[in-house]
């Protein structure tokens, strides 16, 4: 069974937006935090945040517990070289997505610092 | 009735679907927009309006200008089956099984409401419930299939949800009071649960097992497995027509401490109490997962019968094409699906003897393929052989049996089975980095997440 690019386009615009406003709500979550530090002079190459890094690091390993448990399933069954792909994936994604985040907010609240 | 095609109108769903999609497919060239429409005056006319009816009716009025399409479906809700193991196992909301038909339903096309009662395939002619008549050039069958749980004694769908008694396959109502039943078993505490299977071809053969696997996990879970004791008893030597994953379920069953017992057909039930009679079937009339067995010879006397005291049972029931078809010119008169299943060229997927009839889904006589995932591999199948026959051409197209099962081997993961008829049942993996020898989790979270959506695409004919 083959799928086209326009066969997997139709199936997206099915599965997508049961989770479009999780989706919104995390990109919201993003730009604001991105823009907000920003506006007040962040760069993340000019500001360094080890706390914010490894409570980043956190989320992602936390990810390799919650997402199977959250698809009503558990680590345990996460078996061949795919399944741990697709996990490990998930979890570099929440990973970066909670150190873009977090990184421009420490900025906001610890002020500029430079280590 | 008669109305012609007309371009069709788009509500804001559809322009917003389009939308999303056109936004980024407008980067490379679709090979569905590439399809020329065929001008006809034809009346084509389908009967059933699920998931393989549904998805011809968005096909044809996507291919045909000038046709009148008609549509026979009474039913106003579309119910997403492959759902109800979910929904029998707890994992799943009943809700999100159902969508309403009008959605699906493409703009420009006649829906009748009401059931066909009869085909007259001489003068391509239906008979509808309310007495009217709709006359086709051409009809696609696409009723799917009838649950014969009167050849059970003492079996009706009624039943289920009471005396421990459960049938994923009868309704939406039917698996959620299945699940209730087998909640009711596990707060007991202990028992005896049989799962039973067919001896007929069955809709998503994987059912009957995956309503097995799910059960032992929600046993194991309990932490009281040995407390519960599951029987798996099946008229066949074979409990899969895949012969690996028929090896890998054997070994797995005993693995797990499911007794198999092989040649047992459930032939009568007590609910009040609770004794499941089964029918020995001798290895003289030896099953394979396509039976053979007609519905006259399921009486016949003499035959050896144990009876079995349960707990829980889940009964799956005989089918057959529904009466409708069964009593048409259109059924099959010869061969294995003789006087049960209508009588289509397993790849061309047109009637055998009535060219301008072609058939899809599970109402059709194939060895195996009563799957949604099968109806995505036969509709453009039908729609490229019908638009053909309508332009006097060689059928251009040809169906290799493709089937697949999302095989829950536990709540939480599955092996993504695809095979097909040709080339003995050889697998036909769709992605090469799903082994369909392997249980995973991946192939779990498409069951649960990513199936449905690609159903809904295909019913739109867009897959
Ligand atoms: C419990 C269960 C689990 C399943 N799991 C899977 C799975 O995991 N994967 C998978 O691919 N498939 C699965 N399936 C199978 C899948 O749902 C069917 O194969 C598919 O729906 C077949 O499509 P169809 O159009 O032939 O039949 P249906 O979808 O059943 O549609 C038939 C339609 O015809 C209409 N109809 C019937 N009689 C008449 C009449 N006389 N006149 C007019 N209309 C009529 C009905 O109202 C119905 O809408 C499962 C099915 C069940 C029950």
């Amino acid at each position: 069974m083959n799928f086209t690019l326009s066969g997997i386009l139709a199936v997206l615009s099915h599965a997508i937006p049961p989770f479009l406003p999780l989706i919104l709500a995390l990109l919201a979550l993003l730009v604001i935090a991105q823009l907000l530090g920003r506006l007040r002079g962040y760069r993340f190459t000019a500001y360094r945040c080890v706390p914010a890094t490894i409570v980043a690091l956190l989320a992602g390993l936390s990810t390799l517990w919650w997402l199977p448990q959250l698809t009503g399933s558990r680590l345990a069954f996460v078996a061949t070289a795919t399944d741990w792909a697709a996990l490990v994936a998930a979890a570099l994604g929440v990973a970066l997505l909670t150190w873009l985040v977090l990184h421009p907010l420490s900025y906001l609240v610890r002020g500029p610092r430079r280590y | 009735m008669t109305r012609h095609l007309a371009p069709p109108r788009m509500d804001r769903r559809q322009l917003l679907k389009l939308g999303l999609g056109a936004g980024a497919a407008g980067l490379l060239p679709l090979a569905g927009l590439e399809a020329t429409t065929v001008p006809t005056r034809a009346h084509i006319v389908i009967l059933g309006g699920g998931a393989a009816g549904m998805a011809m009716a968005n096909r044809l009025a996507m291919r045909l200008s000038g046709a009148r399409i008609t549509v026979v479906e009474p039913r106003e809700i579309h119910h997403y089956q492959p759902g109800w193991t979910l929904v029998a196992c707890g994992v799943w909301h009943p809700d999100r099984t159902l969508r309403s038909n009008a959605d699906f339903m493409p703009r420009g096309i006649d829906w009748i409401r009401q059931p066909a009662v009869g085909v007259d395939a001489e003068q391509r002619r239906v008979s509808l419930a309310d007495g009217s008549i709709a006359e086709y050039d051409y009809l696609v069958v696409a009723t799917g299939l009838q649950l014969n749980y009167h050849l059970i004694d003492g079996m009706s769908p009624e039943l289920i949800g009471s005396h421990g008694i459960g049938s994923v396959y009868a309704s939406l109502e039917g698996a959620t009071r299945t699940r209730d039943a087998i909640d009711e078993w596990l707060a007991r505490g202990s028992g005896q649960g049989l799962f039973t299977a067919a001896p007929t071809p069955v809709k998503c053969a994987g059912a009957p097992l995956k309503m097995t696997f799910t059960t032992l996990s929600r046993i194991k879970d309990t932490g009281r497995r040995d407390a519960f004791r599951l029987d798996y008893l099946t008229p066949g030597e074979a409990m899969f027509s895949q012969p690996w994953v028929d090896d890998f379920l054997k070994r797995r069953f005993d693995d797990e401490g499911v007794q198999r017992r092989h040649h047992y057909r459930l032939s009568a039930i007590d609910p009040g109490a609770r004794q499941a009679e089964f029918t020995f079937v001798g290895p003289a009339s030896e099953f394979t997962s396509h039976h053979e067995l007609r519905q006259a010879e399921f009486g016949r006397e003499g035959e050896m019968t144990e009876v079995i005291d349960y707990d829980f049972i889940h009964v799956v029931p005989p089918m057959s094409a529904p009466d409708v078809i069964r009593e048409s010119d259109l059924i099959a008169r010869e061969g294995p699906f003789r006087g049960e299943w209508l009588d289509t060229d397993i790849h061309t997927l047109q009637h055998n003897r009535y060219p301008e009839v072609f058939g899809i889904g599970d109402v059709i006589g194939a060895p195996i393929n009563k799957t949604a995932a099968s109806v995505k591999a036969q509709a453009p199948v039908v729609e490229a052989n019908l638009l053909a026959q309508l332009q006097g051409q060689a059928l251009p197209a040809r169906h290799n049996g493709y089937t697949s099962c999302p095989l829950i081997t536990d709540i939480g993961k599955a092996m993504l089975v695809e095979f097909g008829y040709d080339n003995d049942m050889a697998f036909l993996p769709s992605f090469s980095f799903i082994d369909p020898k392997e249980e995973s989790w991946v192939a779990w979270v498409l069951k649960d997440y990513l199936l449905q959506p690609a159903y809904y695409a295909m019913l739109e004919g867009r897959v």
